[in-house]
């Protein structure tokens, strides 16, 4: 049997970094100094500066405040989407089972992208932010969510289960809340969540990438913030003009390491044993 | 007994509603805006002629007269002008210079993936490379895309256009966001679910392969799982066309979305959604000559055995 607690301990760590990062971001960026403009982590602890001179902590730590509760409130709403598949089938709800798969084939058959870029471009400009795209980007999720949830629920025996618990006396709370969401479904809901929590992270890095290379304004935060999008952009001109941003391309990358270990963790800790 | 045609008849008519429902569902939702449509498209502090503009574009007589008037137009091709982005220019031309691309950009992503599917069928893949597929799997599209366009812009000289461009989307679609390994490791697990089951062993015993016994029965789950695969590649397409300048859909969608140019977007998304139907199309048709053989199959064992 392999611990959970290696798993745990990181995702937890992990996860906490970028709390950190979101919370210690400043309202404002530093005003620029050309001075500073090539100067890397050695010069400029502990990342180094952008093409304008501000060091690029700052860029991280308001690019995480940007993803941060956005992101953890879709992984929180496909969890309970999750869980809600999940207890459909074993209430053995065959009518919510019903209009559950027709939600999935509709909500299904579209891709994704071409359906955030319509809300986006439908948002008024006083709405505009990362949290409306993220509920759209959960609620897209969420068909798949259910299903796996639902498919780990058939295989726990269904109804047939709830049916064996009740018969020991077991009060509903215990029964669904504690065994079959608990002990059964976690693995899926927490996989889920983080997932989903990662993938509107790439997300805001992809609109905003894409809004920064043609210098428009991003869908996802105001114009005084910046995003991680803007350091990768960086990292983008170090690799095809060799401008001095390396170190940028390595931030960036390292946070998107950092999102991702913290999903992988967080499935790996939540594994059944 | 199940009604197998159930399933393929649902597909089927989502299919057709597909390419209705969603530029209903935008002109409605236009219409659900604060502000009339006219004025959100050409806000008067800014710009002259809202009204006329708002004639010009049937925008005038509520929601569903501008459907009608458009869908009428677009059935015969006609798709409109552009609003904004470069205002006046007939969409048609915009979108028939694009799809080429996207199809294009899609198709060579999608050979890894049907690779990774039929190497997973045929259990070709070792376990051992799993952390490998996965940890490849987990570069989602727009970092993989801006490497290969720092490659582009680095070896312009050397290789350049628009080909390299699009091999290099397709390298970047085919393996990022889980593409590849996501083929591998769905269809082993639909495979081998399969070959656990007792069926598999006595045809085996029959002196039959394993293959042919469980490909009817996981025909339909592969299906599904390919359209999903490729409704994702559509998904990634906006992101890869635009880093690597692909003269695709998904850029023009992107260009159109940048600008509010409602006029681009709603036929662009009715071709993506056409697309969409397409696959769904294609999997009620493979649901139901899969379950239609399954049934005519096994007449003459019965025959046989009687």
């Amino acid at each position: 049997m392999t611990s959970r607690w290696p798993a745990i301990g990181v995702s937890a760590v992990l996860f906490g970094l970028l709390l950190v990062l979101a919370l210690i971001a400043p309202e404002f960026l530093s005003e620029p100094n050309l001075d500073l403009v090539d100067f890397g982590p050695g010069s400029m602890p502990p990342f180094g500066a952008d093409d304008r001179g501000r060091p690029l902590w700052e860029l991280a730590a308001q690019g995480a405040r940007v993803v941060a509760l956005p992101s953890v409130f879709a992984g929180l709403l496909v969890g309970l989407f999750a869980a809600a598949g999940g207890l459909i089938r074993s209430m053995d709800l065959r009518w919510a089972d019903s209009i559950v798969a027709a939600f999935g084939e509709i909500v299904g058959a579209m891709p994704r992208m071409v359906v955030i870029l319509i809300v986006a471009l439908l948002l008024p400009r006083d709405w505009r932010g990362l949290f409306p795209l993220a509920a759209t980007w959960a609620i897209l999720a969420a068909p798949g969510a259910m299903d796996e949830a639902a498919a780990v629920a058939e295989r726990l025996g269904g109804a047939r289960f709830v049916e064996a618990l009740r018969a020991h006396g077991y009060s509903s709370w215990r029964i669904f809340v504690v065994h079959v969401i608990s002990y059964n479904l976690r693995p899926v809901i927490v996989r889920q969540a983080a997932e989903v929590t990662m993938q509107v992270v790439f997300l805001e890095i992809s609109l905003s990438y894409l809004a920064t290379s043609t210098d428009d304004p991003s869908f996802t935060h105001a114009d005084s913030v910046r995003s991680w999008a803007d350091i990768l952009h960086l990292g983008y001109r170090a690799l095809a003009f060799e401008a001095p941003f390396m170190h940028a391309l390595f931030l960036g990358l390292g946070l998107v390491a950092l999102v991702a270990g913290t999903t992988i963790g967080l499935g790996r800790a939540a594994r059944a044993r | 007994m199940k009604r197998w045609w159930v399933r393929p008849l649902v597909r089927t008519i989502a299919a057709l509603a597909l390419p209705l429902a969603v530029p209903l569902l935008l002109t409605l939702l236009l219409w659900a805006l604060p502000g009339d449509p006219a004025s959100i498209v050409c806000p008067p502090e800014n710009c002259t002629g809202t009204e006329a503009l708002a004639e010009r574009w049937n925008l005038d007589q509520g929601p569903m007269h501008f459907f009608t008037e458009w869908i009428a137009s677009a059935a015969s091709g006609e798709l409109g002008a552009s609003w904004r982005m470069q205002a006046g220019v007939p969409v048609a031309d915009l979108v028939y210079e694009s799809v080429p691309n996207t199809l294009a950009l899609i198709g060579l992503a999608f050979i890894p993936i049907l690779l990774g599917t039929v190497l997973a069928a045929l259990d070709v893949i070792h376990r051992r490379l799993d952390p490998v597929l996965h940890l490849l799997g987990l570069f989602p599209a727009v970092i993989l895309a801006v490497i290969a366009a720092a490659w582009k812009v680095l070896t312009y000289t050397e290789f350049g256009g628009e080909t390299v461009a699009l091999f290099l989307g397709a390298a970047v679609l085919g393996v990022a966001d889980g593409a590849f390994s996501g083929a591998v490791t769905g269809t082993r697990s639909v495979a081998s679910a399969e070959r656990r089951q007792r069926y598999t062993g006595v045809g085996v015993l029959r002196g039959e392969t394993e293959l042919s016994n469980i490909l009817p029965n996981m025909t339909p789950a592969l299906v599904g799982q390919l359209r999903a695969r490729i409704l994702h590649l559509f998904s990634g397409a906006v992101v890869v066309e635009v880093v690597l300048k692909i003269d695709g859909l998904g850029d023009l969608l992107w260009q159109a979305a940048l600008v509010q140019d409602f006029g681009l977007v709603l036929p662009v998304a009715t071709v993506f959604a056409c697309f969409s139907a397409l696959l769904l199309l294609a999997q009620a048709l493979a649901e139901a000559a899969v379950a239609t053989w399954i049934r005519w199959s096994p007449s003459g064992v019965v025959d046989g055995a009687a």
